[in-house]
């Protein structure tokens, strides 16, 4: 049998830090066109870092797509 | 609908619901034409050992020599630690573990932020010892509301800002848009925070055995979870084993180990024994999530005939401590021209997390509020003023058909215009509203074992959040097999157990019953292939109904269930099998409607009725799809009428964080609620735990203005603001 892929549009293996986690890369969903074409570009997405299970990483800072991205500066990304 | 669609277009409406996904009736594992179970009404499995309370949930585990842990929380909303000193609690007797969550220098963001925790041979003792922890904060500046949060002197708490601003969102002209319009709308509309108020609480009971972990956990993924906490542990995931065999529900708030989960993780380790770590009421209401609050200013125009022109909406909201708040807006009906800005406002709070329908009941209120306005404006009923500004009907999207046969199923002609006009103080009126869900899923697997004495078991690393998912894994092998649901054994709730994605998003059903439905028929071709000497046939001529292996079309050339497996001899049949396409869909539409009474004098509005009509591509268990509605719908009156967290705004502190303050219906305050479950087989199996909560507190919101005669445009619709709004100005009549 072939092992379902999950797809997280927001965060990537190959952009996003190793340790940021939102509940959409736990949930294997196929996509509504008519609710796609419906949502917009609204965003409730709720991330957080594997080493503290908090929205915030190690260093303090918010744990989201936009921050936990390669060359962001901040230490704690993997 | 062909017609309607044209209407539409030549209108210029945007088509925007596409075709759907729909089931392959052509797949080798199509649903039965004629089924035996599927769409009845069957009782769960596992209903009688929850009613004896027999049935143990992740809070129940007794484990030998179990301790218990307690969490110390931030007692300010803003502080970095600068110390922890976990000696005094070391020190006490009957204290086996103990550890830091924050390190110093790190800082906590709310109220109620981990900071340290204990594990010892009692609770109480556990309790203690947390307060016997000392630490020192340097306490910094906070963001208690949105207000706050907003103010340009505010401080800065936050990295980047304490506002988040989105791209401004836009579509048409809107100028023509309001140019076309003979009225227009401007107002103002809110929603507060709800938590998840899960009976179950958050957390697990862990056990080492040498390097290898067990946790009964309460959470929608056993197999995320078993991710997560071999990620955070840094041990190999195949060292962890998640079980989560009965959950007291989660709604979208429990899809990894958490902070509490890993910190029981380490306390086990450290104390060498097992411990049991689940929240307290308080702690739930503090750290486990949210609903996002949601705050819109909106302009929005309808022309003479009733077609809405043009919507501009500037939108913000919090979701706490530097977490997202947005949600769909306008919402389903199509406005030609419309601007929408949204900004993420972050305060010193919890932050949200997913909740049942992320951001569409937000959505929903605020858009079917302003429809009833607007239909207000141009003196339409609100039911074909909607119907006129719906997208296109298609399986997805049946508001327009729905729209009609609730309001004749309701008595919809019996609503009064805006503002009861009977005598006393008792005021009643009529609201409605509409929805739209995803729910499709995929991904699962699953194994079916047939053994040589009949029994059937039918494995699945899903798991049953209280939904039914136990029984709907029976029904589905049941029907496959032609057996009695009493004759399957279902294993899920095991990280053992073949791969099931993580129950959210309202993908279980979708997911979870195209996988079982292809396991079984592939174990029953197995068991064909078995008996087909026998009854000197091919295997593919062979079908099971009634108990009974038999030739297709014809049951009495056949062999007894029980006969027919004992070909078996020694060797079970075991299958492995997984979620195909063609079984399931995606794509919801429902409408409700909602009664009420409201006491001018006191401002006391309570719901006598509700009706919800609902689709989900193929029912598989009426009972249960209507035990989902029953249970959205008490959380949309909760939602509507109840349900706020309050936060003092000088110290940030929850003020309500229990379930004596924090209001949730009470069985008093449940409605009569009817439910129409429009049964689509053709689409295959769509996910129902979302949608029904998403329409309910805009039909009761829209049903209070109608009896007052004023319009609340703040949920929860408290005595208070009952008693405000009609201290203020009147809306307009709808008719």
């Amino acid at each position: 049998m072939t092992h379902p892929v999950p797809e997280s549009r927001l965060v990537t293996p190959d952009l996003h830090c190793a340790h940021l986690r939102h509940k959409g890369m736990y949930v294997l969903s196929t996509p509504d066109p008519g609710e796609a074409a419906h949502a917009g570009r609204w965003d409730a997405t709720a991330y957080w870092c594997t080493r503290t299970q908090k929205a915030s990483g190690p260093d303090g800072n918010a744990a989201n797509a936009a921050c936990c991205v390669a060359g962001n500066g901040r230490n704690c990304c993997h | 609908m062909a017609d309607e669609t044209a209407r539409a277009e030549a209108e210029g409406q945007v088509a925007e619901v596409a075709a759907p996904a729909t089931a392959n009736p052509n797949s080798p594992y199509a649903w039965p034409k004629e089924s035996r179970l599927l769409s009845t009404r069957v009782n769960r499995i596992d209903g009688t050992l929850k009613v004896a309370g027999k049935a143990k949930y992740s809070y129940d585990m007794q484990r030998p020599g179990m301790l218990y842990a307690r969490i110390l929380r931030s007692p300010h909303p803003h502080a970095r630690v600068v110390s922890v000193d976990l000696g005094p609690a070391r020190a006490m007797r009957g204290v086996k573990a103990a550890l830091t969550i924050v390190q110093p220098g790190a800082k906590v963001m709310y109220v109620g932020d981990e900071v340290a925790a204990v594990a010892a041979t009692s609770e109480d003792i556990a309790r203690d010892a947390i307060r016997a922890i000392t630490v020192r904060y340097e306490v910094l500046p906070f963001l208690a509301t949105v207000e706050q949060a907003l103010r340009p002197e505010a401080p800065a708490v936050f990295e980047g800002g304490n506002v988040k601003e989105s791209q401004v969102e836009e579509e048409g002209n809107l100028q023509a848009g309001f140019a076309a319009a003979a009225h227009i709308v401007e107002q103002a509309y809110n929603t507060q925070v709800q938590t998840h108020v899960s009976l179950e609480t958050h957390g697990c009971v862990c056990e080492w055995d040498g390097d290898k972990l067990t946790a009964w956990a309460s959470t929608q993924a056993v197999h995320g979870t078993r991710e997560g906490f071999a990620t955070s542990l840094e041990i190999p995931q195949a060292n962890v084993r998640v079980i989560t065999e009965h959950m007291g529900g989660g709604f979208g708030s429990k899809f990894g180990p958490d902070v509490q989960g890993v910190t029981c993780a380490k306390l086990a380790r450290e104390a060498k024994a097992p411990v049991h770590l689940l929240l307290d009421r308080r702690e739930e209401h503090l750290a486990s999530g949210n609903r996002p609050s949601a705050y819109a200013r909106i302009k929005a125009g309808v022309s003479a005939d009733g077609m809405l022109t043009a919507f501009d909406g500037e939108t913000w909201g919090t979701g706490g401590a530097g977490a997202a708040s947005g949600f769909p807006l306008p919402y389903i009906y199509a406005f030609p021209n419309r601007r929408r800005v949204h900004k993420d406002v972050y305060i010193n709070a919890g932050q949200q997390r997913a909740m049942r329908a992320p951001g569409h009941p937000q959505g929903c209120f605020i858009t079917e509020m302003l429809m009833d306005e607007l239909a207000d404006r141009v003196k339409m009923d609100p039911i074909e003023f909607r119907i006129r500004n719906l997208p296109p009907q298609a399986p997805n999207a049946m508001w327009r058909e729905y729209f009609k046969i609730g309001a004749q199923r309701f008595g919809w002609d019996k609503r009064h215009a805006t503002g009861d006009q009977a005598p006393g103080p008792i005021k009643r009126g009529m609201g409605c509203a509409a929805n739209r869900w995803g729910g499709g899923g995929r991904g699962t697997q699953a194994q079916c074992e047939i053994l040589p004495d009949g029994g059937v078991v039918m494995r699945c690393g899903t798991q049953d959040l209280g939904v039914g998912t136990r029984t709907l894994m029976a029904i589905i092998t049941a029907e496959t097999l032609g057996l009695p649901v009493s004759a399957i054994k279902v294993e899920l709730g095991d990280s053992n157990l073949p791969f099931s994605g993580g129950s959210g998003g309202s993908t279980t059903a979708p997911a979870v019953s195209p996988a079982i439905r292809v396991t079984a028929s592939k174990a029953l071709q197995e068991l064909a292939g078995r008996v087909a000497p026998a009854l000197g046939v091919p295997a593919d001529q062979i079908t099971a109904s009634d108990g009974r292996v038999h030739v297709k079309g014809d049951p009495s050339r056949g062999l007894s269930w029980a006969d027919a497996c004992r070909r078996l001899q020694t060797t079970p049949i075991s299958v492995n099998g997984q979620w195909e396409a063609g079984l399931s869909a995606s794509g919801t539409s429902g409408v409700q409607f909602a009664e009420v009474e409201v006491d001018v004098e006191t401002g006391v509005a309570k719901v006598s009725r509700i009706l919800c009509v609902q689709d989900c591509g193929l029912v598989v268990n009426q009972l249960a799809a209507e035990s989902q509605c029953i249970g959205a719908m008490i959380m949309g009156v909760g939602y509507a009428l109840y349900e706020d967290r309050i936060l003092d705004r000088n110290t940030a502190t929850m003020v309500n964080p229990n379930m004596e303050w924090y209001l949730v219906p009470g069985m008093s305050d449940v409605p009569a609620i009817d439910i129409m479950l429009m049964n689509q087989p053709e689409r295959g199996v769509i996910g129902i735990g979302e949608p029904p909560t998403i329409s309910t507190a805009a039909a009761i919101a829209n049903a209070v203005a109608n009896a007052i005669g004023v319009r609340v445009r703040s949920i929860p619709i408290t005595p208070q603001k009952v008693l405000a709004a009609l201290d203020g100005e009147r809306a307009g009549g709808t008719l």
